[in-house]
């Protein structure tokens, strides 16, 4: 049993790193296609995480310790979530883990960006590190708000029974449910850091913010991370919200499956080619109008509508 | 007769200032006054007659009369008057009040005076240095006769920095350049930011200097200076061109045959297409829209290669001569022409309707960066900022020069003043552009491009030129001079102006907003900093291996 949870959490692991930067390449080419342009390869992330993790390692920050440390901590964590879900197939570790943990998990990812700014000390590291902090205060709560409402519905923290679409219940029209849905959906691009609401980074404004300081391998285990994340959060969307079909085994629920990531990092992709970036305070209003709704739809859940 | 006017009531307020007055055409006056006058006749031009202030020129004269020379430009843009109102200054006295604390436009022409000719700006509100090298000594002033074009001073202090304002209390400061992705080239704004929104900000530019002014007046000559002229700028090149064309024309009482004048306005105006369709598209891009940014570049592209086939280069079309241009249009290039006119149209009206129906740009675009009617008139604004503001301006109505008196366009002018009506207006000039091509087109008639002219150029003329570039008006003053080259040619770009509104542009604003306020004006850093004597860095020869380079960057931080 010990052997077969190790084994299923490194073919997890394994798995969404071997495919993070196919999702990347996918959003690249698809965005240039909507932008009339021809677009990298789609392999093109791959060799552009190997160009980043051969090049010399510069220490440029004020803490190159803490810079370093969020790095690898960044790819550990969404890795480790990676390990709680359902990629087509069983939860390697269904028995061990908890939504609890979930939640802490996704807020660990976060807390990285925020090392890494404050880390690198920078003006405009620090800048995305304060934007950083005020999106994930407000945004934090929506994903733990779902995993809460498929917890009381189901009446269970376990992951494989929370991460079973668990947040529409069993009787009646769903009405809590399909709100979350709605504004996960609404809130998605922020979590994996997309435009319109990849604020804390915003090129054209604050030079990637935290992540200013960062180059060659410490940056790609942080572009990996971001790529991961895409990947991971959709699945975790996948499996929380629209998780029909993926119990019909092998190999037709493992295509149904990582066919909906794939319409998820489609739907970022389209989002971010048809927006511009929101401003920060624009940004949070957002935020707080969807964390109204997700509360509300959280007192439903507790009467189970 | 509005020349006539101006001057009768000039006479009947000022009487004794004025030493004499030139009206060498009906939209032109050259008012001469006494130094200790020029503060309260400028006062009076800007303040009372409602003149738009253009830019101060400061000659050294000192050869040819032993004295200094300095000039203000003002424009009346509702009478279709340029003016400037010059005085002289003594060689033993090189000081002048400053006409800024009247006329705030002239903040930086003014420390440019001091700066690089040498005449100290007396009551100036903001005594500091623009242009020259914090570390160029005291006392050598680049535009003066006396100093060589690769003059290089002695005691160049590496070690001497500007000295910033304080930043107001409870504010960090944020430094936004010399370098950022969306500057393009090197300026540096100091941002004073409490929290997220910019409380104030001071700016230091001037960091690309490349002597052109100089250059012109003391290396080459007449017909050379329309191509350095180009150079200016990569984006307006051709604005240039003709400007300094025109005003060495004007100079001279010379005329370029009616179809030169023709494919001027023609070349103009597909600068203006290219011009504007990548600013568009530079705008989105720094909101973080890239799809349109993209797209606008698709849709410009075209523009490019027909102005590459007309002239042979995708930009600088080494259009004029003095007298002339150098090239004809063909019938097979105005056939394309017609065509690429046409599918640009179509495609742009896709694109208006997208945009002006888009709220998520319109949330980041409207109220950010206002510039309202009453900042334009005391900072002199001109261009699509000044017409976002309501205020209709365009040199090519109020002004004409070329071919602009003979084809019909509407002046495009948006209500608001923020980055919302600046896009608005853009967008939209962009047919009246075509237009204008297209009847140009339809009217120019066969004939010579190329005027013949035999004799020298007179010496000492005044000649002046305003063309209206894309991003407003651009201005060029020239004394003509001997060894055919000009004594003195002044080159003031639209961003020299507008640029100067940018920190009340962005006061209680949110940081965010910064980089598309900046962009919303299209600085042309280039254009500003336009002339300087030589590069200090590279002037001390040493080259430097990569070793030592990185060594060196890394040694960099503390």
């Amino acid at each position: 049993m010990e052997l077969l949870t190790i084994l299923g959490c490194v073919a997890n692991a394994g798995l969404v790193l071997a495919l993070a930067p196919l999702g990347e390449g996918v959003l690249r080419k698809v965005t240039a296609r909507l932008q009339s342009r021809q677009g990298p390869p789609l392999l093109q992330p791959y060799f552009d995480l190997l160009k980043l993790l051969g090049k010399e390692d510069i220490e440029s920050g004020e803490t190159p310790r803490v810079q370093r440390g969020a790095g690898y901590l960044a790819l550990a964590t969404v890795l480790t979530v990676a390990c709680l879900l359902p990629l087509g197939f069983r939860t390697p570790l269904a028995g061990v883990g908890d939504v609890i943990l979930l939640v802490y998990l996704i807020t660990l990812a976060g807390i990285c960006t925020l090392l890494a700014g404050w880390g690198a000390g920078s003006t405009y590291a620090l800048l995305g590190s304060s934007r950083e902090m005020m999106t994930m205060m407000a945004l934090e709560p929506l994903f733990a708000v779902s995993l809460v409402a498929g917890a009381v519905q189901t009446g269970s923290c376990q992951v494989d029974r929370v991460l079973d679409g668990s947040v529409y219940g069993t009787g009646g029209v769903p009405w809590s449910g399909l709100i979350l849905l709605m504004t996960m959906a609404l809130a998605f691009p922020a979590f994996v850091q997309r435009l319109p609401f990849d604020v804390a980074e915003a090129e054209t404004e604050i030079m990637e913010g935290a992540l200013i300081e960062y180059s060659g391998p410490k940056l790609a285990l942080f572009k990996y991370a971001q790529m991961v994340k895409l990947l991971v959060y959709s699945a975790l969307f996948v499996a929380l919200f629209v998780p029909w079909g993926s119990d019909r085994g092998f190999p037709l629920g493992w295509v149904l499956f990582w066919g909906k990531v794939l319409v998820m990092v489609l739907l970022v992709t389209a989002v971010a080619a048809s927006h511009a970036r929101y401003r920060i305070d624009q940004a949070l209003r957002h935020f707080a109008r969807l964390l109204a709704f997700a509360v509300g739809a959280l007192v439903l859940a507790c009467y189970g509508l | 007769m509005v020349a006539r006017d101006l001057l009768n009531r000039l006479k009947e307020r000022l009487g004794p200032a004025l030493l004499r007055v030139d009206t060498p055409a009906d939209d032109r006056i050259f008012i001469h006054v006494e130094r200790d006058a020029i503060r309260a006749v400028c006062r009076h031009v800007f303040r009372d007659l409602g003149a738009r202030y253009v830019i101060s020129i400061g000659a050294d004269d000192r050869p040819f009369s032993g004295e200094y020379l300095v000039a203000h430009d003002f424009a009346f843009d509702a009478t279709h008057l340029l003016g400037s109102v010059v005085t002289r200054v003594p060689e033993s006295d090189p000081r002048l009040d400053s006409i800024t604390p009247d006329v705030p436009a002239a903040n930086w022409a003014e420390r440019e005076l001091r700066d690089l000719v040498g005449i100290e700006p007396v009551g100036h509100i903001e005594p500091k240095r623009l242009i020259l090298p914090d570390g160029w000594p005291e006392g050598a002033h680049p535009l003066r006769k006396d100093v060589a074009w690769n003059f290089v001073p002695e005691g160049y202090d590496p070690e001497r920095e500007f000295k910033f304002g304080e930043p107001p209390p409870g504010c960090t400061v944020v430094p936004f350049g010399p370098f950022h992705p969306t500057l393009d080239e090197p300026a540096h704004f100091r941002l004073y930011v409490e929290g997220e929104v910019v409380r104030g900000c001071e700016y230091r530019g001037f960091m690309v200097h490349r002597g052109i002014e100089k250059l012109a007046e003391s290396v080459l000559s007449y017909n050379d200076i329309p191509m350095a002229a180009e150079r200016i700028c990569g984006i307006c090149g051709c604005v240039h061109n003709v400007a300094y064309a025109q005003a060495v024309e004007e100079a001279a009482v010379l005329r370029a045959p009616p179809r030169a004048e023709y494919i001027r306005t023609i070349m103009l105006e597909i600068e203006r297409l290219h011009s504007h369709l990548l600013w568009v598209g530079l705008a989105c891009h720094i909101l973080g829209f890239d799809t349109l940014f993209m797209q606008s570049f698709r849709i410009r592209e075209p523009v490019m290669w027909i102005a590459e086939k007309i002239s042979g280069n995708r930009k600088t079309y080494a259009l004029c001569l003095i007298g002339g241009v150098r090239w004809d249009l063909t019938l097979e290039l105005i056939a394309e022409l017609r065509r690429v006119l046409d599918a640009l149209e179509v495609e742009w009206r896709a694109v208006i309707k997208a945009v002006l129906g888009d709220k998520n740009l319109q949330q980041r675009a409207r109220g950010v960066g206002v510039a309202d009617r009453s900042l334009v008139e005391e900072l002199s604004l001109i261009g699509p900022v000044a017409r976002a503001a309501g205020v209709p301006l365009d040199c090519r109505r109020d002004h004409p020069y070329a071919a602009y008196d003979r084809v019909e366009f509407e002046v495009v002018t948006h209500e608001g003043g923020d980055v919302w009506a600046r896009i608005v207006v853009r967008m939209k000039e962009v047919f009246e552009s075509i237009e204008i091509i297209r009847q140009c087109l339809d009217k120019m008639e066969p004939g010579p491009i190329q005027l013949a002219i035999a004799d020298e150029l007179p010496v000492g003329r005044y000649g002046l030129s305003s063309v209206e570039a894309p991003r407003g008006e651009s201005h060029h003053f020239v004394i003509t001079g001997e060894n055919h080259r000009p004594r003195r040619w002044r080159v003031r770009a639209p961003t020299y102006q507008n640029l100067q509104a940018v920190p009340a542009m962005i006061k209680d604003q949110q940081l965010a907003d910064m980089t598309i306020t900046l962009g919303s004006i299209d600085p042309c850093f280039s254009c500003t900093d336009r002339f300087e004597i030589v590069d200090l860095e590279t002037s001390a020869t040493r080259v430097w291996s990569a070793e030592e380079l990185a060594r060196l960057a890394r040694a960099g931080r503390r």
